[in-house]
């Protein structure tokens, strides 16, 4: 057998197969790296921006990072394992490509001290000839796969939002957190840097100032407006770059506290305006309302009659009051509701205490409006079933039908246009503008029936 | 020997019997092939297909004994074997062994269904222990020694199918199919004119030596470890019991009554190794294996009653085991 001079001087060929199988092992590498490092940097570079904009400390976004690492260096590790090629396999992976019918196969995984040896220096040099057929760059080039592809896209675009779309919604971000915490996380920030500490101390100042409910609101606003000026100031002598970005993030916290100083007392005036309720101490609003009430002077308005239903109540004219009163519906629900604590007809001295210190606050209790009526238990709570006459009970005359009565005061008012859009829109029930009634109305009534009642046919030869 | 040496004369063998016998290039090869693999062939084909000639004429060409033993009901086993018999000698009479036509180098069986399975069985221990035992005492056959029965797959009245333990000693079992009408009108001319081919001895006079350094030489044919694991897995997926083959081999097993033996794997390999020297390799590759795979385990596996059913054939199985069982 003739075995080829260049077999025994070149390498040989199974070393080709090791080299093509590192070349795989790296591809394999590259494939593992290629998926899970874009996410892994994606990850990293989110919790590095919460750090950035503070929303995470320095401990919190190392430790996040440190895992996001790992995991992506074990997935990697996991992934790689098992598609990293086996000799044989690369060894058929060379064979197909250079055509060879085996020989690598045969060679890279032969012992050769159980075969003959002519044989086996046979097969080297037959092998040695397909070696020249293959080319690393050309036959097996390091294609990016599409996992990886996307994986890359995928994680460019996430950390694409994370870059240019988290600023747009950090301000939103921002509104969540007090003012004067993040004025605190600025102040810490700013103390570490040189040249800012007076600022900073100033600025942990001011939060403070602002967390004060006994300081005016003015006055927190003139605080915040006088700090920005001095930051502007600072912001004009600053040079470096770190303390303007600081600056300016500061500048940007007390412009968002400023708009909503403002608004804020813009609303309270408001709300002191309409001597509406909310989350206003209720005594300014009392005294509002009361001297509202005293500017006014119609009685027209609802806390007017509320006035009057309290005092009505406590009259013990309860019994007639108007059903359809929204206001009274709940008092009486609530009045339902609180049937089991009705007073102890065994103390009536303490409830009249009670009642009587009630009356002594006067009407500015009784005309806090209707949320307080419905929230608060009723001032003029009914009497234990003993003290009503008979055939009344709490809820009025028993066995009574309760009938819509326009009193004819009301009608005369109806008839200037003083009560018509009251009347219309109590309790959002759509009142009669015929009155109706079980009692003929006066001749000078408007809307009265001119027809009379035709008398009943049995009654005809009767009554004549 | 050198690998050259053997694709060389088995070369020069091929050609001779393609002198006479016209196409059948594939069963020539694999005859060859299984006599250097030291193993037995059936071949199966209607009658008139020339494969007493094929025998002959290679029995010829290697310049050996050869022997033709016609297979009938009434064959006796000492009619193979041989027997005692006695003789004068010097005028002593005493009993002389004669040796029946077992006791050649190439030995056709003609027919070898047409014999009872008494006769049938004493040809069992000539092919695989290479000895008969007559009366007590061993006779050692010929070197090279092969056995190459012929059987009729038509005129099955009156005959006797070998049993499973005597198709499993053939090392081959090949498919003598009829004649494209091209070697049809080759045949024709060969055998209704005035010449004919004669069969030129290939081997030189001590060629049972050459013969057994041919045979050793293909068993020192390389194979790699994944080449033997996939005949493994071949051989493992025509099996019936659930332990030896995986579930992607259920539509072949429905159709198997029994598997193949190892001695199918063995017949695998060593064929697969001999059409590697044959092609010029000193190696065993994938294409070896598929290329012997159908005539060493088309007589191994037996068929149950479904597949007999369904006509399906056991290559037909072969195909879709080599379908399944994937390379690596």
């Amino acid at each position: 057998m003739q075995i080829p001079a260049n077999a025994v001087v070149r390498d040989r060929p199974e070393s080709l197969v090791s080299r093509l199988a590192a070349r795989l092992r790296h591809h394999a590498l590259w494939d593992s790296l290629l998926l899970f490092v874009p996410p892994v940097l994606a990850c990293v570079y989110t919790v590095f921006f919460l750090h950035r904009i503070a929303i995470i400390d320095e401990m919190h976004f190392f430790l996040v990072a440190a895992v996001a690492v790992a995991l992506g260096l074990l997935a990697v590790t996991l992934r790689m394992r098992p598609r990293r090629p086996s000799i044989m396999s690369t060894a058929r992976l060379a064979d197909e490509k250079s055509g060879a019918k085996d020989h690598f196969l045969t060679l890279s995984t032969i012992d050769p001290e159980h075969c003959a040896p002519s044989f086996v220096a046979r097969l080297r040099a037959e092998t040695d000839d397909y070696r020249g057929r293959i080319e690393f760059k050309r036959d097996f080039p390091y294609k990016p796969k599409r996992s990886a592809l996307a994986s890359i896209f995928f994680s460019l675009l996430f950390a694409g939002i994370i870059h240019w779309v988290w600023p747009l919604a950090l301000p939103l971000i921002r509104a969540a957190i007090p003012v004067p915490e993040q004025l605190r996380e600025l102040s810490q920030k700013m103390a570490a840097a040189p040249g800012l500490k007076n600022l900073a101390q100033e600025l942990k100042a001011l939060a403070a100032k602002l967390e004060d409910p006994k300081v005016p609101e003015q006055e927190k606003q003139a605080a915040v407006q006088e700090m920005e000026k001095k930051i502007e100031e600072q912001q004009k002598k600053e040079e470096q770059k770190e303390n303007r970005d600081l600056l300016s993030q500061a500048a940007n916290t007390l412009e968002g506290t400023e708009k909503q100083q403002s608004a804020s007392g813009k609303d309270q005036q408001k709300d002191q305006q309409q001597g509406a309720g909310g989350i206003q101490s209720n005594l300014p609003q009392r005294g509002e309302g009361e001297s509202k009430q005293s500017q006014d002077g119609s009685g027209d308005s609802k806390q007017e009659r509320d006035t009057q239903l309290g005092q009505d109540i406590q009259q013990g004219k309860l019994s007639q009051g108007n059903p359809k009163e929204p206001g009274q519906e709940k008092n009486q629900q609530n009045q339902g509701d609180d049937r089991n604590k009705q007073p102890d007809p065994n103390q009536p001295g303490k409830e009249q205490s009670k009642e009587k210190a009630d009356k002594n606050q006067g009407g500015t209790k009784e005309g806090a409006g209707r949320n307080q009526a419905s929230e608060e238990p009723p001032q003029g709570a009914p009497p234990a079933d003993r003290f009503y006459k008979a055939g009344e009970g709490k809820d009025g005359i028993k066995g009574a039908r309760y009938v819509t009565v326009q009193l004819p005061e009301e009608v005369v008012a109806d008839t200037k246009g003083e009560r018509m859009a009251t009347k219309e829109s109590k309790g959002n029930r759509v009142g009669a503008k015929v009155p109706v009634s079980n009692m003929p109305l006066p001749a000078h009534v408007p809307n009265a029936p001119t027809e009379k009642q035709q008398l009943p046919m049995e009654y005809r030869g009767i009554i004549r | 020997m050198e690998p050259e040496q053997f694709q060389q004369v088995f070369n020069r063998l091929e050609t001779e019997v393609q002198k006479v016998i016209v196409g059948h290039h594939d069963v020539i090869r694999k005859v060859l092939i299984a006599f250097f693999g030291g193993g037995h062939v059936l071949l199966e084909g209607v009658p008139g297909l020339g494969k007493t000639l094929l025998v002959k004429s290679l029995s010829e060409a290697l310049g050996m004994t050869f022997k033709r033993i016609q297979f009938t009901p009434d064959l006796m086993p000492s009619d193979i074997v041989g027997t005692e018999v006695l003789a004068e000698t010097n005028g002593r009479r005493e009993f002389q062994f004669k040796k029946g036509p077992i006791f050649a180098h190439v030995v056709l069986a003609d027919e070898i269904n047409r014999a009872t399975p008494k006769t049938q069985s004493a040809v069992l221990e000539a092919m695989e222990e290479r000895q008969v035992t007559v009366f007590g005492e061993s006779h050692i056959l010929e070197s090279p020694f092969m056995v190459l029965a012929t059987q009729n797959p038509i005129e099955l009245e009156g005959t006797y199918p070998l049993p499973e333990a005597q198709l499993d000693r053939f090392f081959f079992k090949l498919l003598v199919a009829p004649p494209a009408p091209a070697e049809l009108r080759e045949i024709l001319k060969r055998t209704t004119g005035t010449e004919t081919g004669d069969v030129a001895k290939v081997l030189p006079e001590d060629g049972g030596k050459l013969v057994n350094e041919m045979k050793h030489l293909l068993r020192q044919v390389m194979v790699a470890p994944p080449i033997e694991d996939y005949v493994v897995r071949l051989v493992h997926a025509t099996q019936t019991d659930a332990h030896n083959g995986g579930p992607g081999q259920a539509s072949v097993k429905q159709y198997i009554r029994f598997g193949s033996s190892p001695r199918g794997a063995q017949s695998v390999i060593l064929g697969a190794k001999g059409n590697a020297l044959v092609e010029g390799r000193v190696h065993v590759s994938y294409e070896d294996v598929e290329k012997v795979v159908f005539p060493a385990l088309r007589h191994r596996i037996i068929l149950n009653f479904q597949a007999e059913a369904e006509n399906v054939s056991t290559d037909q199985l072969i195909v879709e085991v080599l379908r399944q069982v994937p390379r690596n």
